[in-house]
């Protein structure tokens, strides 16, 4: 597995792992499949390149991700944002993308929790097709080029879109568009 | 586009509190339908993040998969008794039944937005009846558009007959509006112009399975868990039919026969998990492999024989009828006598005689190679280990849309070999489009249908040919897209543009007496006078040509009732307010009834969807849709037949309902003979297809199909792709994300970016040496379109084939043409290209021919041709928030 983890956020273990034991978590599912969690850290400042397909109705804290030398083509990263818990991709898809960040626009991140029943899409990434998916659960696969779209499945809304800013070489995670799956609100952090 | 017409994601919902009230339904689309809850509450507060406040008993955010959550699109304000309240669609995760867990499709995942809500685009809802003034539709009161309406119709059954007063009407759209429909149209007027949305004839869907002695919806979706082996003809149910492949088959280790020239998302997953195998067909060719697959069966000795001595009829079985001998059996009244029937020794015989079942002769017809012709027969019937694999049968519309008999009657003989049809896990079955909401309210027309086969013997009317030489003086259109659904489509269209708004004769005032003058004058020159009951302007019927439109209630605004395709019936909660002055169509039709002067006898005294339920019930008492037990039941104990369903919530009941030891009993699945149990009790009328086959005897019949019969050859010969025309296939279908003609999914912002145009999938081979690209626009054009006008009756046994047909000049030559925006995918086989089958502004069915098939009269709705141009751009290669064009098979 090429995909490394970047913790943004370094905090104590989920809490909710005492309702884990009673109902299987997205994260015991991962762990169950052989998908890998590391971490790493990075982190500078530079200017705004973020496209936004729509206004944001929550703030979030401006948190780096990712830089645009250390991203390659079609290699995704994991991020979690805006929560330790909410698992994200971040890739370069190699072509224009909407809401895509970076020189070609083509750089764009999206939560990996299928906004069908919660379904892991960690490690499904198609990068012939610039895809997410299949959903292991329901085979949902999403367009990554459009916002997210559902390309054919289950979903009944796009994957929750990260919104991006590239500033120098540095790529910055600022807002979530769309509700991740186990969410009311976004603005209601896990606890 | 407007701004609310854009999708724009939601980053929250509110939770319904824990006083919300819950109320159930099932799925308005799929047949399949899934159970849901509807969370009920005022505007002005909201349920807590925390299990203890909120209905979903459940903490927020929550990191659990496959639990209580509520996606945005699944929430709307509505108008529930005048106040506007909060409604949470959301399927029912305690179902143990149909979406066990709660699982959905991207349909019933979002019937939250099809609520009418004027801040959405569900705002252009029709909220009053209409007359079209002067060519614009203008407000009228419900009293004057059905006095309107009786005044013509009254002048229409007296000068011009009964058989000029027509309806067209969903088959599926509830008990109780079908049976109020059916009771006016065949009762009360007694006109046998009668047609279901989805033909041009009352006649039968899968006529080859019903002739063999099985229900289309015999099995139950447990049985797709239980058996060893699907063979899926012209369907992926993960298209169309979802919770039952996600639920029903997905899990465990059945392998899965797909039979399609599309791959598919379901047929890609399969593959790709060593579940399945692609056998990716030339369109219209099914029977062959039938023929193919039983040969080998029977040549390997794999055949079920002890199944085939207990249950296939024998020679004197198959002629014996309701002591009339064969003449009442399907197949004569259809046909010509003796060339389908048969029994086993005659059906081997048969196979192992014809040209067509030799495996490389099949090959070269079919497209499919031989060696997984070859596999798949082995996977239906080679026994493992001393034993038999358990193998299902499906058919849909890929197969019996493209040759309606010959398909249905191979199919159903293949299964039965296998020794399939009425044991568990071991089916043969459609897998169902519309749910089951037909209740005819008895009697019937039919019989005055001036259609006959030769030898006179009875034939269903076909109510598109009726029109197309202009006897139809009234049609009342309901809840049905009548031009883009039916073949041919630009000249149907264009025909009825010249009836009704093409007459000189045409409203221009409000006048009742002025208005019935001007119909008058309309269909006494030649004309048509179009009614169109509708929740939304239905183009071009209710925009452009009806006199009158209606504007209907529908699912979740009132009590309704039906069957799903396991025949489990469920209440469908009214849960809030119609729009303006909708209402159900049922009362549309009472109130019509009334200006007629049909309730003087008392009929039509209905007060509430449940009068006409209880009443229908006695009605559906033979079939396999009865459930007037459960009307008797409740009636016993006092309660209304709506309330004792709506008590048995999303679980519901199997029809046809039983009754023993004084408990209402289901059925799980027909012909079963583990169904007998001997005495009946209460009201139930036995029906032995209950424990066996729908035959005389019980016994099912095992049909030929000889490749080259006239009827179905001359015509496959006559609309093949011409090579010198550089033409391909162009055949039809659905997609996942799209219900039927996106009547609710382009009102749903979510959906509509998805596939807001139509679309023409075509292998990239076919596209570079047309110069497409995905993205473009194509336009698809038949200059060939044959529609048959004339001949209903035929004498001769040849009479009806096409070749006849066209000598006596019974065939018009048309033309179709629609575009589409081009998806270049190696999904689709190479030479067959396939667009959606029911887009009104870009009807896939106007390349295809209005020549039904003289077996049966249903369209081959499947066998479109056409050239393919590239016309421009569409705005979809560069505008990155709509239509994605990626393949569908990525897995």
């Amino acid at each position: 597995m090429t995909e490394k983890t970047i913790q943004a956020h370094a905090e104590r273990p989920d809490p909710e792992h005492e309702r884990d034991r009673q109902c299987m978590s997205r994260r015991q599912f991962l762990l169950a499949g052989g998908a890998m969690v590391t971490l790493a850290a990075v982190g500078l400042p530079g200017e705004l390149m973020a496209a936004p397909l729509h206004a944001l109705r929550a703030s979030y804290p401006k948190v780096k991700i990712g830089s645009l030398s250390a991203l390659k083509k079609g290699a995704p990263v994991n991020f979690n944002y805006p929560y330790p818990n909410v698992r994200n991709v971040l890739v370069k898809l190699g072509v224009r993308a909407g809401g895509g960040s970076g020189p070609e626009r083509d750089i764009v991140a999206f939560n990996q929790q299928c906004p069908h029943m919660g379904g892991p899409l960690d490690g499904t990434y198609k990068d012939a097709h610039q895809a997410l998916g299949p959903c292991p659960l329901h085979l949902t696969t999403f367009d990554l080029t459009r916002y997210g779209m559902v390309i054919s499945g289950q979903a009944t809304a796009s994957l929750p879109q990260i919104v991006l800013e590239v500033q120098g070489d540095d790529i910055y995670a600022v807002g979530v568009q769309g509700l991740v799956y186990g969410y009311a609100a976004m603005t209601a952090k896990r606890a | 586009m407007s701004k609310s017409e854009r999708f724009i994601p939601a980053d929250r919902i509110p939770l319904p509190p824990r006083d919300a009230e819950v109320l159930t339904t099932a799925c308005d689309y799929c047949t399949i339908a899934c159970g849901y809850k509807v969370y009920r509450w005022p505007v002005g507060r909201e349920g807590g993040m925390a299990a203890s406040q909120n209905a979903l008993k459940t903490d927020f955010p929550h990191p659990n998969m496959m639990t209580a959550w509520i996606s945005p699109t699944q929430h709307n304000i509505v108008t529930h008794r005048g106040k506007p309240h909060h409604v949470v669609i959301v399927p029912d995760k305690d179902t143990k039944v149909v979406n066990v867990g709660g699982d959905h499709s991207i349909r019933g995942g979002t019937l939250g937005q099809k609520c009418y809500n004027p801040d959405t685009p569900t705002r252009e809802r029709l909220l009053h009846p209409m007359i079209r003034v002067n060519g614009k539709l203008t407000r009228v009161s419900w009293d004057l558009a059905t006095e309107a309406m009786a005044d013509i119709s009254k002048y229409v059954l007296t000068q011009h007959g009964e058989h000029s007063w027509a309806v067209k009407m969903y088959s599926y759209q509830y008990f109780e509006n079908t049976y109020a429909i059916t009771k006016l149209a065949m009762t009360s007027i007694g006109t046998p112009s009668v047609a279901p949305h989805d033909k041009c004839a009352a006649t039968n869907d899968a006529t080859g399975m019903d002739d063999a002695g099985i229900d289309s919806f015999s099995s139950c979706y447990e049985d797709w868990r239980l058996a060893d082996v699907g063979f899926l003809s012209g369907v992926d149910p993960y298209e169309t039919k979802t919770t039952l492949f996600t639920q029903w088959m997905m899990p465990g280790d059945a392998k899965l026969i797909f039979v399609t020239p599309h791959k598919t998302v379901g047929v890609a997953w399969a593959e790709a998990n060593n579940r399945g195998m692609w056998l990716p067909i030339n369109v219209g060719t099914d029977t062959v492999l039938h023929l193919a697959l039983a040969r080998i069966i029977i040549e390997n000795g794999w055949q079920d024989q002890e199944f085939i001595d207990r249950w296939i009829a024998k020679p004197w079985e198959v002629d014996s009828g309701y002591g009339r001998g064969t003449r009442n059996t399907g197949w004569q009244w259809r046909t010509t006598w003796g060339a389908w029937q048969s029994d086993w020794e005659d059906y081997r015989k048969f196979i192992v005689a014809q040209e067509e079942s030799k495996l490389e002769v099949a090959a070269q017809i079919t497209g499919i190679p031989a060696e997984k012709i070859r596999l798949a027969a082995e996977w239906l019937a080679k026994p493992v280990n001393g034993q038999r694999p358990k193998a299902s049968f499906m058919c849909e519309k890929g197969n019996y849309w493209s040759n309606n008999y010959m398909n249905t009657a191979s199919f159903a003989a293949l299964g039965l070999i296998c020794g399939s049809g009425n044991r568990p896990g071991r089916m043969i079955s459609r897998g169902g489009g519309h749910q089951r909401g037909w209740m005819g309210a008895g009697g019937g027309s039919g019989w005055l249908s001036p259609e006959k086969y030769p030898g006179r013997r009875k034939k269903d009317f076909n109510l598109d040919r009726w029109l197309m030489v202009g006897e139809i003086k009234f049609a009342w259109v309901f809840g049905t897209t009548w031009v883009a659904a039916m073949m041919a489509s630009d000249a149907l269209g264009a025909r009825m543009r010249e009836l009704t708004n093409g007459s000189p004769h045409q409203i221009t005032s409000l006048d009742r007496a002025a208005i019935f003058q001007t119909l008058k004058r309309r269909v006494d020159s030649g004309g048509m006078v179009m009614v169109d009951s509708d929740i939304y302007p239905c183009e071009p019927v209710g925009t452009e040509f009806a006199d009158f439109v209606l504007p209907a209630a529908t699912w979740g605004e009132d009590d309704l009732t039906r069957c799903n395709s396991e025949r489990r019936l469920r209440l469908y909660s009214r849960f809030y307010d119609p729009p303006g002055e909708a209402r159900p169509d049922w009362w549309a039709v009472m109130k019509f009834a009334d200006k007629m002067g049909f309730t003087v006898d008392g009929s039509y005294s209905w007060k509430t969807s449940n009068d006409v339920f209880e009443e229908a019930a006695r009605f559906g008492r033979g079939g396999v849709l009865n459930y007037e037990p459960l009307v008797q039941m409740a009636k016993s104990r006092g309660l209304k037949g709506h309330e004792l369903l709506r008590s048995l919530g999303t679980t519901g009941i199997q029809t046809p309902i039983r009754v023993k030891e004084g408990k209402l009993v289901g059925t799980q699945r027909l012909h079963d003979p583990a169904n007998d149990w001997g005495e009946m009790e209460g009201s139930e009328v036995h029906g032995h297809f209950l424990h066996s086959f729908n035959t005389f005897t019980g016994k099912a019949i095992l049909l030929k199909t000889p490749w080259k019969f006239p009827g179905w050859i001359q015509f496959f010969d006559a609309v093949k792709p011409r090579t010198e025309k550089d033409e391909l296939w162009v055949t039809n279908g659905r997609v996942n994300e799209t219900w039927q003609s996106a009547f609710d999914d382009r009102r749903k912002p979510y959906l509509h970016q998805r596939w807001p145009d139509n679309f023409i999938l075509i292998h990239p081979n076919d596209a570079k040496k047309r110069g497409i690209e995905s993205g473009d626009w194509v336009e698809i054009v038949n200059d060939t379109v044959y529609v048959q006008t004339g001949q209903p009756q035929g004498v001769l046994d040849a009479d009806l084939n096409f070749n006849n047909l066209l000598k006596e000049g019974h065939i018009k030559t048309t033309a179709g043409k629609f575009r589409a925006v081009a998806i270049v995918s190696d999904e689709m086989k190479e030479g067959i290209t396939q667009s959606n089958f029911n887009t009104p502004k870009s009807m896939a069915n106007a390349v295809v021919s209005a020549v039904p098939d003289p077996v049966t009269n249903n369209y081959r709705y499947k066998l479109g041709r056409g050239t393919l141009t590239k016309v421009g751009e569409s705005e979809y290669k560069t505008d990155l928030s709509r239509m994605s064009l990626k393949p569908r098979h990525i897995v």
